[in-house]
């Protein structure tokens, strides 16, 4: 399935593609549950973050041909969009090296954590790229009504992951006795959420800038740059959620 | 003066003073709440120290202005697309500016005064080290609330990190000067990132000098806990301010390989780039990403710190040995970073002053690419010795034997570029000699560090100590001087004294070469590296009073070099034309270099270095901008 | 063609010269165990590798240096030579088959140097800022000196108590960090009777400079001799002062206070220490008593001697008894 480009065959896949992500999401746990079998999780793990990063965060942007010379809005919006992606490759090896440290220091074991409270701050998430989606789907067509309503619900269910992990999880771990400072399970389980949180944080203030600039009138159709690029930071939160998921709650043997 | 004071570095200054104090104001107003302590050594507590030191960061670089323009964006302001300067003479320097040219020149003027202030350090140790037993880093002495013993360790670390920052700063300064201009852009692709970039090292540079007046540290630039865990606050101060410089390093390579793959001239095809183009997006694609696994490192011995968070303390199940394969993934690429654009520099500088083409262009090309890859799995050969698994020491030498293929291709091509050639030997070329020269050295003392059993002999001796010296200075120090000599003219309108840039090479080179023989020398013979003293028993007292009187030499040589740069800015010998006779673009053009570069854009049409080919052209302007402006 | 001809000549005298010239200033020191027969071999192909391609480089570029030389008004490019392939194949190729055989050199040297011998002996290493201790688990002796029989395999099961050191004795050629958490291992067979010395060989702290112990090759019969001699000493100290001895050297203490008249620049003697006036950081003076030399030991940062301080000591958690006995032992200093 390629992307498309009309509005509405755009959202009907924006549906389409969230649906196989939930259904993959439900045979995740599933299979965690099971039989706990790492390989089987790293590759579901390994499709979902592929089917974001082409359908909801357009990677193959990144090979189109520029409309017009170099002094075009288009080159300078496809210049833009490689500094963009360059970053996030480089941000994916901070996290990269957190899932190392998970691994060399946990190793096949696990914190005891809530798994509901994580099925569904993940599905949140997830549903929030889903929002996100239709919100960037809706600017790329010129309905700033339908991106501002869309980026809102983005906003509020992104605010939900992160109160739902850090005033909820956190403390619901900590009276358990998973603390920062016990052991290596709770050092790492604090440090891997609280620097994916503060991602979420950041994210959400540029979800909040591109909202109050679209409020503005300042994209349109054709301009929306800030628009494509807060998408794509948030899908890529996302992303690097889908492979923390499993690693802090699926994988391995409870401590 | 009151508008050295108004200017953006001083502004930035002071806003960092103020968000130090806000970040530590609010640490210790929220521990007083919660009943903790609110004082310690230092007036503050330490986590105090460290949310000033990252409020002061913050603070530093929106006060100075320069992420202004981000700021207008995220209001949804526009900023017209073409910037221009403000100011004119010294004060564009202190300022901030969108030029990229304006940039290079702060870059490296920075990393000048870091390289001053990396060897003043040093020649204090190494006066110190001069003869057995201390002589004036004594017990006695207590300066910064450190021991003479503590403050040579403070010293010897703050000499390696702030002369790799230099570093960094340095080929930032280069790459960001030359690149532009060799592949005809107008400017970076992001000019605002590029400025960002720059400044973001200035208040890294402040918290790296804070370290000295904080305690000190005692581990070396390489920070290992457990040591590092239960070291003064001035750690803390060292790991936030490597952080910070590491934004520097990560920004700025993402800027370059998008300038080099949105920006070319029409017709520079890849294997019609300059070489120097090619050496730094092998060097680029190594910073922008694995210069975020050191500040990972940092930040979880900082957060081990602050928060009792056992990563590396063993009673938690913390490993040790852990930080070491982190820190070392950044820190073994980060050499090749290092080195990767001053060999760009020596290829790039030979043709010229050979008069011939470059030795198998393509190969160089992929050679400098080889490297960065190659160099991404070999950083183990940092930790023989370490207790790691023994079965990874095997794998780790196979791969790091293989590094030197590459790099042999290097020095091969260099050889074969300047036999049969017509070569004449002004300063930038000395400089080029003498950097194939030491780092000819440095790649001869890698292998034994490779294959591990004779390793285990070598490491923490001064036999490394000479091995990194060579190649850093084979690899960065002599090609920095040799494209500061070449491209001053390009820059300035003027040249740098000839005689002089002389006198500083005859001076350096020797005494160079002499210091870093002597310490593979001693290394050999049980020096260990790191130590404020060693036993007189050792014999080692004549060789330490030679290699500081070579120190001091090379020292001498540095300020001369430093003297002729300032003093060459208004005195030097006009020089506006082609000085060196290249065909490379930037040189076709009248110097100074004007403010938008190229009035006409060219057309690449030929090979950069067809010398000796009658009649062939490497590039051809074209007709001038319809709009001047983008 | 001439020019290649002397090329090659300059580079194989060159070679040889160097070669020569760095096998007769004697860059290791004398080689004091089996292991060190691998690392030797092996370091010296390394050198012979070295002294080739450094001749190989140097030459053609000194030699170009002087040949190849602009003349002087000639404003002409050299002659137009973009590469040869068969050339770069052969200088890639090449260096790759040396890479193959220095990395099979090194890892056939490695097994060497790793060889196991079942009956080696094993004697336990503590490191500690700033000081090391030996202890012998069949015969429960605790030194402050390593003692290894000539010519047995022994492998030393180290432990660090704080941060990361190294062990390493220059004439056996291995090192081994010594890590925190874990034992590490290194064995060793000492192959020349004499005195060396153990020096730490990863930063520590402040006195890493000097965080040093001998270790002593003796014959067979002169090792056994000291083996009965220690475990003499170790049965006749039922005293306090006996037991305090032992206590000041399986701590540690003596590696950085000295017990003779000479002191050491790590610690305050305590050579006639104990009744003394000792002036403190902080300006005033205090009496060398039972009580100071207990504060001393539990908080050493609570009274700090003056030209010691900020203190390096560690406190030390030791029983009433204990202290009493190293107390005892103290004052037998005179």
């Amino acid at each position: 399935m390629s992307h498309t480009n009309d509005k509405s065959s755009a959202l009907t896949q924006g549906v389409i593609i969230f649906a196989y992500l939930a259904v993959l999401t439900v045979i995740e746990y599933l299979i965690a549950v099971s039989f706990n079998a790492v390989s089987i999780l790293v590759v579901v793990a390994v499709i979902k973050a592929a089917l974001v990063m082409y359908y909801y965060m357009h990677i193959y942007k990144l090979n189109q041909d520029s409309e017009g010379d170099e002094h075009s809005y288009s080159y300078k919006t496809d210049t833009n969009r490689l500094g963009l992606w360059l970053f996030l490759l480089s941000d994916a090896f901070v996290f990269a090296g957190l899932l190392t440290v998970r691994m060399n220091l946990l190793g096949f074991t696990r914190p005891h954590l809530n798994q509901i409270l994580g099925l569904a701050v993940t599905v949140v998430l997830l549903v929030s790229s889903f929002f996100m989606n239709r919100g960037e789907t809706a600017m790329a067509h010129g309905d700033k009504k339908g991106f501002m309503n869309n980026v809102l619900i983005t906003f509020v269910l992104g605010l939900g992951f992160l109160l739902g992990v850090v005033m909820v999880e956190w403390r619901l771990a900590a009276a358990e006795g998973l603390t920062a400072s016990k052991d290596v399970t709770g050092a790492v389980f604090y440090m891997m959420t609280g620097m994916h949180a503060f991602h979420v944080f950041t994210g959400l203030i540029f979800l909040f800038v591109v909202w109050n600039n679209a409020r503005k009138g300042v994209y349109s159709a054709e301009k929306h740059w800030g628009v494509e690029a807060a998408a794509v930071y948030w899908h890529f939160v996302d992303l690097v959620w889908i492979f923390f998921y499993p690693a802090l709650y699926l994988i391995g043997k409870l401590v | 003066m009151k508008r050295f004071f108004s200017t953006a570095l001083m502004r930035g200054l002071f806003w960092q003073f103020v968000g130090t104090l806000v970040g530590a104001g609010l640490v210790t107003g929220i521990r007083a709440l919660m009943g903790l302590s609110v004082t310690d050594k230092f007036f503050f507590t330490e986590p105090a120290w460290v949310l000033g030191g990252f409020f002061g960061v913050l603070f530093f670089l929106v006060g100075n202005g320069v992420t202004g323009d981000w700021i207008k964006w995220a209001r949804g302001i526009d900023t017209p697309e073409h910037h221009e300067e403000h100011y004119s003479g010294w004060e564009k320097y202190f300022n901030v500016s969108l030029d990229h040219k304006v940039i290079g020149i702060q870059y490296t003027v920075t990393a000048l005064v870091l390289v001053s202030l990396g060897g003043l350090f040093a020649l204090i140790f190494r006066t110190e080290l001069a003869q057995s037993q201390l002589q004036f880093l004594t017990q006695d002495l207590t300066l910064f609330s450190q021991t003479g013993p503590q403050l040579y360790n403070t010293l010897m670390s703050l000499h390696g990190m702030i002369m790799i920052v230099s570093i960094l700063l340095g080929i930032a300064g280069v790459i960001n000067y030359v690149v532009p201009l060799l592949l005809g852009a107008q400017d970076m692709a992001f000019p605002r990132l590029n400025a960002f970039s720059y400044w973001i090292a200035v208040p890294a540079a402040v918290l790296l000098v804070m370290s000295l007046i904080l305690g000190g540290f005692d581990t070396g630039w390489t920070g290992y806990p457990p040591l590092s865990a239960r070291a003064p606050v001035g750690m803390q101060m060292f790991f936030l301010g490597v952080f910070t410089a590491g934004w520097s390093s990560i920004l700025g390579g993402l800027n370059v390989i998008v300038t080099v793959v949105r920006m070319r001239a029409k017709g520079m095809t890849a294997m019609r780039m300059p070489i120097f183009v090619w050496a730094s997006i092998a060097t680029s694609l190594i910073s922008l990403t694995a210069t975020q696994l050191i500040g990972l490192s940092f930040q979880l011995v900082m957060f081990q710190r602050l928060f009792g968070m056992g990563f590396f303390d063993p009673p938690k199940g913390g490993n040790p040995i852990l930080f070491q394969h982190l820190f070392w993934f950044y820190s073994h690429p980060a050499v090749y970073v290092f080195v990767l654009p001053g060999l760009g520099v020596i290829s790039e500088l030979l043709p010229v002053f050979v008069r011939k083409p470059l030795f198998g262009y393509r190969w160089i090309a992929m050679s400098s690419l080889g490297i960065a890859l190659v160099g991404f799995v070999v950083w183990a050969h940092h930790m023989y010795t370490s207790g790691m698994n023994e079965y990874l020491r095997v794998p780790f030498m196979y791969s790091t034997l293989l590094v030197a293929i590459p790099t042999g291709v290097k020095f091969f091509s260099w050889v074969a570029t300047l036999w049969g050639g017509k070569i004449t030997t002004p300063t930038p070329m000395l400089f080029v000699l003498g950097g194939i020269l030491s780092f000819l050295l440095g790649g001869l003392s890698g292998p034994p560090n490779a294959t591990v059993s004779t390793d285990l002999h070598l490491q923490d001796t001064y036999w490394i100590v000479g091995h990194f010296h060579d190649t850093i200075f084979g690899g960065f120090v002599f090609p920095f001087f040799g494209a500061i000599y070449y491209w001053f003219p390009k820059a300035v309108g003027r040249r740098m004294n000839e005689t002089l840039g002389k006198i500083h090479f005859w001076l350096m080179t020797p005494s160079f070469l002499v210091l870093t023989l002597l310490m593979m020398r001693v290394g050999l013979l049980g020096m260990r590296r790191r130590i404020a003293d060693y036993d007189p028993a050792l014999g080692f007292d004549t060789y330490h009073l030679i290699m500081t009187i070579m120190g001091y030499l090379i020292g001498i040589s540095v300020v001369i070099f430093l003297y002729n740069f300032f003093n060459s800015i208004k005195n030097g010998e006009k020089a506006e034309g082609n000085v060196w006779n290249s065909r490379s673009p930037e040189w076709q053009v009248p110097s100074p270099m004007p403010t938008h570069n190229y009035d006409r854009p060219f057309e690449v049409i030929g090979e950069p270095y067809d010398y000796g080919l009658a009649n062939a052209e490497y590039i051809r302007f074209l007709e001038p901008e319809k709009s001047k402006h983008k | 063609m001439r020019h290649f001809v002397i090329v090659g000549i300059l580079v194989i005298v060159m070679a040889s010269l160097t070669y020569i010239g760095l096998d007769g200033i004697g860059l290791m020191p004398v080689a004091a165990s089996a292991q060190a027969i691998p690392i030797d071999w092996l370091w010296n192909w390394q050198v012979v590798a070295m002294s080739f391609l450094f001749s190989l480089i140097v030459v053609p570029m000194g030699y170009s240096l002087i040949v190849f030389r602009k003349k002087k008004g000639d404003t002409t490019d050299a002659e137009h030579v973009e590469g040869n392939t068969n050339l770069e194949i052969a200088w890639t190729v090449l260096p790759l088959f040396l890479v193959m055989i220095f990395a099979y050199m090194g890892a056939f040297s490695l097994g060497e140097v790793l060889r196991v011998d079942p009956n080696a002996m094993i004697i336990k290493v503590k490191a500690r800022q700033f000081a090391w201790t030996f202890e012998y688990p069949d015969t429960g002796i605790v030194s402050t000196e390593l003692h290894l029989p000539y010519n047995r395999q022994v492998v030393l099961e180290m432990e660090s108590e704080d941060v990361i050191h190294s062990f390493w004795v220059p004439e056996f050629r291995v090192k081994q960090d010594v890590v925190p958490g874990r034992v590490t291992e290194y064995r060793i067979t000492p192959s020349l009777v004499g005195s060396y010395k153990v020096r730490c060989a990863e930063l520590c702290g402040t006195s890493h400079s000097y965080m040093e112990a001998p270790v002593i090759v003796d014959e067979v019969a002169d090792y056994d001799a000291w083996i009965s001699e220690q475990k003499a000493l170790t049965a006749a100290a039922q005293t306090p002062e006996g037991q305090g001895q032992l206590l000041t050297v399986s701590n540690g203490c003596v590696g950085c206070h000295s017990v003779t008249s000479t002191s050491l620049p790590t610690a305050p003697t305590w050579f006639g220490i104990y009744g003394s006036q000792v002036a403190l950081a902080d300006g005033s003076t205090v009496t060398v008593d039972d009580a100071f030399i207990r504060e001393s030991i539990l908080d050493p940062k609570a009274k700090e001697v003056a030209g010691f301080s900020p203190t390096i000591m560690p406190p030390y958690t030791l029983t009433d008894e204990q202290i009493v006995n190293i107390i005892a032992y103290i004052k037998t200093l005179k």
